[in-house]
């Protein structure tokens, strides 16, 4: 990246956050343990972590899907208390709905603001083709490949504006090919529209690769361990065979080991 | 143990509200008979035996019913899914009866089989076995390709394969066939035996509604709703414990 | 698309000449049936011939009386099932989603769906008598619980993500219902109405077994009464038409309402 941070204003501030879930049989386990993050103006920051270590947690409770248990999170200077668009979110699985087509997926979010109908349909436009589903409009999921479907999950996302993306391992259902061409182009549309990205993957050179700084999180209970900053002064193919890149991947990944070693005999 | 008192107090709400409606006369006693007269009824029946034997009656004539369409359903929709010609030949019988409510053949059944057991058995064994067959014709089929081919390169012959690798494979599919068998044959053992039997639960629902005497006739339907409730229960329990290496 | 379409139709033809080629053994126990029956080896009290079974059926459709009794039968399975369907689905949802309501349905639902209902045929009987109201009441009684329960699960089922897209897309809680959850547990919820329908056709044929009056099931109780075999048969023939058409027109409605659904796309993954 040869960009620089985001102005240093915190887009999303997380103060002192942990969270409890109760699973079906059991004691309650403890997700997140008083974790404190700041993620600046449109800058892209990569949650890294083991399986477990409730990174996608923190990422719902930024979200407002999940109820916070103890801490605060704030959003633009307000509490997050429910979900809403100014965060949009692209999940693993895609979360399409079924029943609707591609261009109806995308069109659900700009009814939801009140558009009118043909200025609903111009904007699904815009982002199908940002997004390069052009000819695919009138396709139903089912129809589509995986590729497919995450590209229109993250038009119906960026179509609705909104400032902060919250990204949930959005390609770690994609196989390697298509994984590498949706992340050139993810970085593609960010270097065009800025927006505040929070990227959870479980990927070491996804996230140093995409993001601009890497929070690497401990095994569970979740805490953010360091933040690796990952800019370079490359991009593109070039940067992957850098010194600087490998020697980044090289930090970022012995942060990480550890923690997957403790996540799989914690397990156990 | 709270947790399942408190899940199934809506029910003893049921039988206090019934109690409390029939007493206070706010429900007619023609329609309804109190509770406690119905529970008292139960008992003078469980004592005089008859309950027992009319029970016994259709218990028989399900479990040899239902028995025999599983172990003939099974039979048939696994070879259906695996031998070509058996298909050839049953698939298009099975997709002409399925459709057929099977409460249709009671009338017959009793004009080649008589008023006795063996009218009944037949009908239920009819009507159960295409559910079973069906389900483990769908289930058999439904079996991965690599767990026979590796069946296969490990020496299994065809028939060890069919044994070994495909009932099993099929078994979740089976048995939820089997449970509505299961439903299917109560209903079909109820109707038949209201129509026309000369003992069996259903026949004494009829009897003591023709003639009047409804406390003893809502204790016999409760008895039946009973059994049929408590059996899919077990067969639940039994399909888990079957059921266990899926986790 | 195209391809899709022609392959579509292809396969068709092929599905028609394949079903004649398989209908071979339905002729064979068809043919069976008639050389039985003529060969002296039972009376024609026990077993009639198929052509003259056939031409009971004929005779039936010419006179208006299977129209009629047909309609009859439909109507009050039809009608009772739509009601156990709106009943049910609306019940259902509100199981799924208040908990109050599911603390008291729950135990009676699931008492409820396993139980032989049919028992209850005399007690239904005693309290509405013999004739429409209470046949219509018992098949919604048998009806109701499969659309319940499928309900139940379905809108349980429905995942979150989908549910949580629509929320931060700005849907508000009555349009996540409407437009997320029941199109998400459409699919579960037909699973629970196609049980329920021919539930429906099987209590409504026995009802009128038993409690007589008109309609497929009372013509052949009375046939069987009056020794009529050969209406006795008409009549099986003449339910079992019944039966089948009520199954395909589930089928097709399912299709037509679950274009977008996997099962209805397999030809179409890329």
């Amino acid at each position: 990246m040869t960009e620089g941070a985001g102005n240093g204003a915190a887009a999303i501030r997380v103060e002192e956050v942990s969270h409890q879930y109760l699973p079906a049989r059991g004691r309650p386990v403890l997700a997140l343990d008083r974790v404190s993050l700041e993620v600046r103006e449109r800058e892209f920051l990569a949650l890294l972590g083991p399986s477990g270590c409730g990174k996608s947690t923190l990422l719902y409770l930024i979200g407002g899907f999940l109820p916070i248990g103890a801490g605060r999170i704030e959003v633009g200077g307000r509490a997050v208390t429910e979900p809403g668009p100014d965060r949009g979110i692209v999940f693993q699985h895609f979360a399409l709905f079924p029943w609707k087509t591609v261009r109806e997926n995308v069109m659900y979010g700009l009814a939801k603001q009140g558009l009118a109908k043909d200025e609903q349909a111009r904007r699904a436009q815009e982002f199908i083709d940002l997004v390069k589903l052009t000819g695919f409009e009138d396709s139903y999921p089912a129809q589509l490949s995986g590729g497919m479907k995450q590209r229109a999950a993250l038009a119906r996302t960026l179509a609705i504006d909104p400032q902060i993306l919250l990204m949930d391992e959005p390609f770690g259902a994609l196989d390697a090919q298509t994984r590498i061409l949706m992340q050139e182009e993810l970085l593609s549309i960010w270097q065009r529209r800025r927006k505040t990205v929070v990227f959870v993957t479980h990927d070491v050179q996804e996230a140093v690769y995409l993001a601009e700084r890497v929070a690497v999180m401990s095994a569970r209970p979740g805490r953010i361990k360091e933040i690796v900053d990952c800019r370079f002064s490359l991009s593109g193919p070039a940067l992957f065979k850098s010194p600087e890149f490998v020697e980044r991947v090289d930090h970022v990944w012995n942060l990480v080991r550890g923690e997957a070693i403790a996540a799989q005999g914690g397990s156990a | 143990m709270t947790a399942t008192l408190w899940r199934y107090t809506p029910l003893f709400l049921i039988f206090a509200l019934w109690e409390a409606g029939t007493r206070l006369g706010i429900i007619s006693k023609w329609a309804l008979p109190t509770f406690s007269s119905v529970v008292a009824a139960w008992f003078s029946l469980m004592e005089g035996g008859e309950l027992f034997y009319h029970a016994a009656a259709s218990l028989m004539r399900g479990m040899a019913g239902l028995g025999l369409a599983i172990v003939v359903g099974t039979t048939l929709g696994v070879l259906m899914a695996w031998v070509k010609p058996v298909r050839v030949i049953f698939n298009p019988i099975v997709q002409l009866f399925y459709p057929m409510p099977k409460s249709a053949l009671i009338p017959i059944m009793i004009l080649w089989l008589g008023l006795g057991h063996a009218s009944k058995i037949v009908l239920i064994f009819l009507g159960c076995m295409l559910p079973v067959t069906i389900s483990a014709f769908n289930g058999a089929r439904g079996v991965e390709p690599v767990l026979i081919w590796s069946a296969r390169s490990l020496g299994a012959t065809r028939s060890a394969v069919l044994r070994e690798i495909i009932l099993p494979a099929a078994m979740p599919e089976i048995l939820a066939g089997i449970r509505t068998a299961l439903a299917l044959s109560f209903v079909l053992l109820v109707s038949s035996e209201l129509v026309i039997a000369r003992e069996g639960l259903g026949y004494l629902i009829g009897w003591l509604g023709d003639g009047g005497v409804y406390t003893s006739m809502f204790a016999v339907v409760l008895t039946v709703a009973g059994l049929g409730f408590v059996a899919d229960r077990l067969y639940l329990a039994l399909m888990k414990r079957m059921l266990a290496w899926r986790e | 698309m195209a391809r899709v379409a022609t392959g579509r139709a292809h396969d068709l033809v092929g599905a028609t000449l394949w079903s004649v080629v398989q209908s071979g053994s339905i002729i064979v126990v068809l043919i069976g049936w008639e050389l039985l029956a003529r060969s002296g080896l039972f009376t024609a009290f026990l077993l009639p011939t198929l052509s003259s079974v056939l031409a009971r059926v004929v005779e039936d459709a010419t006179s208006g009386l299977l129209f009629f009794d047909l309609a009859v039968t439909l109507y009050r399975a039809v009608l009772g099932f739509a009601i156990a369907a709106v009943a049910g689905i609306a019940l259902g949802i509100l199981i799924a989603r208040i908990p109050a309501i599911h603390w008291l349905f729950d135990p009676i639902v699931s008492i409820g769906f396993p139980m032989p209902k049919v028992a209850f045929l005399p007690v239904f009987m005693l309290w509405f008598g013999v004739y429409d109201f209470s046949k219509i009441s018992m098949i919604v009684f048998n009806a109701i619980f499969p659309v319940i329960a499928a309900t139940v699960a379905g809108t349980q089922g429905v995942d979150k993500h989908l549910v949580w897209s629509a929320r931060s897309l700005g849907a508000k809680p009555g349009e996540i219902l409407r437009e997320i959850i029941l199109p998400a547990a459409l699919p579960q919820i037909l699973t629970g109405l196609q049980v329920a329908l021919p539930t429906a056709l099987i209590v409504a044929i026995v009802t009128e077994i038993i409690m007589g009056g008109d309609g497929l099931g009372a013509s052949m109780i009375r046939a069987s009464r009056y020794a009529d075999s050969p209406g006795v048969f008409a009549g099986i023939v003449e339910i079992a038409a019944a039966g089948w058409l009520v199954i395909k027109g589930v089928e097709w409605l399912r299709r037509r309402l679950l274009v977008w659904h996997q099962e209805t796309q397999g030809l179409a993954t890329m």
